[in-house]
């Protein structure tokens, strides 16, 4: 696929990031072309989430650059406290979490159209029509009056995708989003993500779930210690890895995943 | 013990008790407009990033909740006139001692609960384009003042209970009321056991409020 090089939607370069002494990304070089889906696996503390939550401007950083589309949105400073991060581009990345992090005291309506109205100044009558189609898409057409507190964690987990949608983003991050559910409910989430990678939603995708990795990836990053330890097809990094680490790794999760 | 109880010598005088009563859900009443709004200030300057702005805070609030209710009350009234020079009427500063000393308090379950609004919800704040004001507006202070409200009632209902300790200064309060009536009529264990049973009237639908709104907080909460 590296015949035709589109512009990156995402660029970032020589990312780090340390808490105190603890380096947890140590120089991390990335490049993702507009439509594509990345998934990234990786031990637990190899710094993929904190890959993501950089991305998302969440995070201050010690060294490096991210851009999208060209516009070069967090930068690292003289110290992680000048950390750069251009607002207004950050806008257009959304971010779903492994908490749902739904806001309790409003709500399905109300969270979704919260952002969109705040943020953009949109009326709330076009933002309400626009939630309840895209609910009603989702399968949460009952939902729209019920409070978070009511509903299970995998429509719970829906709303929040649903609710990131609603600033259209150019680029969709998704922080382990079914790590907290019930084995029963993982699907229904799951599918709404596929549901968005039919529409080529760009996205990066941090999970555990090798199965849901297989089939969404466009390609795979092997995050550990802090580095990219391999990147490439599903088939490869999941099926056949060059690298003796992901190995290791992918072996030990289809172990205890049998 | 052969004491034959006379309650009629109460109720024939509640008059003035429900006088006193009034008096004390005044001091009540205004105490909590101050508690719950300097509080709230109070709170915001506990987590002020500048020390010289928390410090002084800190200094008052601790004040306030490290000495007795009634050390603050007499202080109020004996040695604030004579170092500023101010007297505004033993109602009004009743109010004032009771409102400061609510304040700290409220402060404090205030300073709690915001900061126990989870990171995450803020980060999804961010993460929704939400600006630091927008944040704090349409997350922080919906969360942690539902959260606060529990404590706040309680310790509204505790000064509630405290006003009585202006009875000493001389404001006629129910406490106040209470002791002349007993004076008067020389029958002490009646018309304590009435004042108490009014204070009780009082405080019990609130903390049973309380009550209702923990077990349904715990249960959205889970």
């Amino acid at each position: 696929m590296r015949d035709q090089p589109a512009a990156p939607l995402v660029s970032a370069s020589g990312l780090q990031k340390s808490y105190g002494a603890l380096k947890v990304l140590k120089g991390i070089d990335l490049t993702m072309k507009p439509g594509e889906r990345l998934v990234v696996i990786g031990p637990s503390g190899g710094g993929k989430s904190t890959l993501l939550r950089v991305m998302m401007g969440l995070e201050t950083i010690n060294g490096g650059s991210v851009t999208l589309a060209g516009k070069p949105y967090i930068r690292a400073g003289a110290t992680p406290a000048r950390t750069v991060i251009d607002i207004a581009v950050r806008r257009s990345i959304g971010m779903v979490f492994q908490h749902y992090t739904l806001f309790p005291h409003l709500n399905v309506m109300q969270n979704l159209i919260l952002a969109p109205c705040k943020v953009r100044g949109e009326k709330k009558a076009k933002a309400s029509e626009r939630a309840a189609a895209l609910l009603s898409r989702f399968g949460l057409g009952e939902k729209l009056a019920a409070y978070p507190s009511q509903l299970s964690g995998g429509q719970k987990q829906r709303v929040a995708i649903a609710r990131a949608l609603m600033l259209d983003p150019k680029l969709m991050l998704f922080d382990e989003v079914t790590s907290a559910l019930d084995p029963e409910l993982v699907g229904e989430v799951e599918q709404v993500i596929l549901q968005l990678a039919k529409q080529d939603m760009p996205m990066m995708i941090v999970t555990h779930d090798m199965w849901f990795a297989k089939n969404i990836a466009s390609r795979v990053l092997f995050c550990a210690g802090g580095v990219i330890v391999e990147d490439g097809p599903p088939e490869q990094v999941l099926g056949s890895p060059k690298e003796e680490r992901t190995r290791d790794f992918i072996d030990r999760v289809f172990h205890i995943r049998q | 013990m052969n004491y034959s109880f006379d309650f009629q010598s109460v109720t024939r005088n509640l008059g003035p008790l429900f006088d006193g009563l009034a008096v004390t859900l005044q001091l009540t009443v205004a105490a909590n407009a101050i508690g719950l709004t300097l509080g709230f200030v109070l709170a915001l300057l506990l987590m002020s990033p500048w020390r010289l702005m928390r410090l002084p805070v800190t200094l008052f609030v601790e004040f306030f909740r490290c000495t007795p209710a009634l050390v603050q009350i007499i202080w109020f009234f004996y040695c604030v006139p004579m170092l500023f020079n101010v007297f505004l009427g033993s109602i009004t500063m009743g109010i004032l001692a009771l409102g400061f000393n609510l304040a700290a308090f409220n402060a404090e379950a205030y300073r709690a609960s915001i900061q126990a609004v989870p990171r995450e919800q803020l980060d999804a704040g961010i993460a929704l384009g939400l600006n630091p004001v927008q944040r704090i507006l349409y997350i922080v202070l919906p969360t942690a003042f539902r959260a606060s409200i529990p404590v706040l009632l309680t310790n509204g209902i505790v000064i509630f209970q405290q006003s009585a300790l202006v009875a000493i200064v001389a404001v006629q309060d129910l406490m106040y009321q209470a002791k002349s009536l007993a004076t008067q009529t020389y029958r002490p264990i009646e018309t304590f056991s009435v004042a108490a049973l009014i204070y009780f009237a009082v405080s019990f639908p609130v903390t049973q409020l309380v009550d209702y709104l923990e077990r349904r907080r715990l249960a959205v909460a889970g």
